[in-house]
């Protein structure tokens, strides 16, 4: 088991991941910003080291300081967390070289699958349903027509080195078809210094439901069930949930074997998250996966009872997995709590916390870094809070999620609570009836 | 260094509804404040500014101390070197070679102070004033962090 962990990121998840390393009895060393100088996970573990100024470009992203504040601590493994330099296959390499642990997959896996088109290709080939599209990379505008009319309109055409919403045009018929593949191949040039674009058939208001994976360095792969995380505004998830209100048993089987085969065929190691796009038939078809911790994992820990982040930190010291999936037990939401202005279109809202009180009782978890008369540095992202909810079944969370956001006070900044709130009362996702599409027509007043 | 005209100040602060004091003379800069912090109680915001009752001696000698030795910070021409990386901070280009710099030399900028190694890589850290190495503040073989001070140079 290893001795000391450096926790290379910051906020909620490296206090997460510190509360987790302390069961375990393993030495905690966080790295921080001079923005950071103040934050609960420097206060909460056992050794900090300052790495930089505050743009994430000259700290948190910048490997060489954290590999060093590793060196200096004796550190002999590196959590990544989430965001930052997680799913940066080079880190993951330069730790290997460096003789420390990196706490998640391994240099080719984090390429086979950070590559997009790639990924598809490996999923197909195993069996597993893909959108309808390009056989990889399309190279130029004809080409692009004949596949475009094969799968048929309306088409996405995605950067394959990108992410996050970028590089991304529709083409809802053959006249916007070249005008859209010329922009997203400028635009993915810009964001990723990667032109290469590939096509997707648009799936039409799908639901996005993704599989939480883990896989040991025995060969062993499970999956704990799924997350509905089709609450989203700008592809960024606001609010998740496990199960999934359309899944039933059969239709978890067969997106969960489904994960497995992916997963089994690049010999996956940690956790990772499949994600899929459901369509109104409820057929599913492989989109990404993330080879992460991810934000939403409270959800899945809930409702299976694991710790996935201590699941992580054994199968990196080469141990079992060693809780096994379960069948789903009751119903877990989670909301994401960001400094934004939901009045004034989520405008980032940094700032000093005035008053805190967080939500407390039966079935109620608060993951965050904030506290009373804590200054949010304007640096970095805004998730200030995750409040996550469980009950018997899906209504009861409800209740009880609406209960908790009544009870969490942050003052000072200004939050998004009032938004979750307002979700809560729409009868749309009340019912459970509600797709990727749900944010686009919900009026916040 | 007048210690009794900075216990005079801290007498003042902390028995006024002062919260902050800064007094200059002569190079000498001494700044006083006192620690705000606030809570809600029956809906209205309360704020409690430093105590309400003077300080025990020790305690207000111990503030003294802490105001001295910043006040040697603050004075005038004396630079603090940083360190502008992660590392491991070396006085000597090699164990068993002579020190870059010792107490009271004479350095000028882009002098060599010191190695700092990261990643097997060995860092020079130059001087970016001219002037006199007053103190050094950490010992050979040290970890250090970003912008931690190494040097005091009393810049001429």
């Amino acid at each position: 088991m290893f001795n000391k962990i450096l926790i290379a990121n910051r906020g909620e998840i490296a206090l997460r991941i510190i509360r987790t390393c302390k069961e375990l009895g393993i030495k905690t060393v966080a790295v921080y910003s001079e923005a950071d100088k103040d934050s609960l996970h420097v206060t909460f573990a056992d050794e900090a080291v300052c790495i930089g100024p505050p743009q994430s470009k000259e700290s948190y992203l910048k490997i060489p300081s954290i590999i060093s504040a590793a060196h200096i601590t004796g550190s002999d493994a590196i959590h990544p967390g989430y965001g930052f330099l997680a799913e940066n296959a080079n880190f993951s390499e330069i730790c290997a070289e460096s003789n420390i642990k990196f706490i998640g997959p391994s240099p080719g896996m984090i390429r086979a699958m950070g590559d997009k088109s790639f990924a598809k290709e490996t999923m197909k080939k195993n069996g597993v349903p893909v959108i309808p599209g390009s056989d990889g990379i399309v190279n130029d505008v004809e080409e692009g027509k004949r596949i475009s009319e094969e799968i048929g309109f309306p088409v996405i055409i995605k950067a394959s080195a990108g992410g996050g919403g970028k590089g991304m045009r529709m083409a809802w018929s053959m006249n916007e078809f070249e005008n859209a593949f010329q922009t997203a191949r400028v635009e993915a040039e810009a964001g990723f210094g990667n032109a290469d674009v590939y096509i997707e058939k648009f799936i039409e208001n799908p639901r996005h439901v993704e599989i939480q994976v883990l896989g040991d360095m025995h060969g062993n792969a499970y999956y704990y069930g799924e997350r509905d995380c089709s609450v989203q505004r700008r592809h960024q998830k606001l609010i998740e949930e496990s199960p999934s209100p359309v899944l039933d048993e059969k239709l978890r089987e067969k997106m969960g074997e489904a994960a497995i085969l992916g997963v089994k065929a690049v010999n996956y190691e940690g956790a990772g998250t499949v994600e899929f796009l459901v369509d109104k038939h409820k057929n599913f078809y492989f989109m990404e996966m993330n080879t992460r911790i991810q934000v939403e994992h409270p959800v899945t820990e809930w409702v299976y009872g694991v710790d996935l982040v201590r699941q992580q930190v054994l199968v990196a010291a080469g141990e079992y997995v060693e809780t096994l999936p379960s069948s789903p037990n009751g119903h877990s939401i989670e909301f994401r709590i960001n400094a934004e202005d939901p009045e004034f279109n989520f405008r980032p809202s940094p700032g000093k916390i005035l008053s805190l009180h967080c939500p407390g009782g039966f079935g109620v978890r608060v993951d965050t870094h904030i506290y009373d008369s804590y200054s949010i540095p304007p640096y970095y992202d805004s998730l200030v809070a995750k409040l996550i909810v469980w009950g018997q079944n899906r209504n009861h969370a409800l209740a009880r999620g609406r209960r908790a956001l009544e009870e969490f006070v942050i003052e000072g900044i200004k939050t998004t609570i009032p938004f979750h709130l307002k979700v809560l009362e729409d009868r749309r996702f009340l019912s459970g009836n509600f797709d990727t599409g749900f944010l686009d027509t919900f009026e916040f007043k | 260094m007048d210690l009794n005209l900075i216990k005079k100040i801290v007498r003042i602060v902390d028995t006024s509804e002062i919260t902050d004091l800064e007094v200059e003379e002569n190079g000498l800069r001494i700044k006083v404040a006192k620690k705000i912090r606030s809570y809600r109680q029956d809906g209205q915001q309360h704020v409690i500014i430093g105590q309400h009752t003077v300080p025990e001696q020790p305690a207000v000698r111990n503030v003294v101390e802490e105001i001295s030795a910043a006040a040697i910070d603050t004075q005038a021409n004396l630079h603090e070197i940083k360190s502008p990386i992660v590392g491991t901070f070396y006085r000597a280009p090699a164990p068993d070679a002579d020190a870059y710099v010792n107490m009271g030399d004479t350095v000028s900028t882009g002098s060599v102070l010191c190695i700092i190694e990261a990643m097997k890589l060995m860092n020079e850290i130059e001087s970016d004033v001219s002037g006199k190495i007053v103190k050094i503040l950490v010992e050979n073989g040290r970890p250090v962090e970003y912008n931690q001070p190494l040097f005091l140079i009393q810049s001429s």
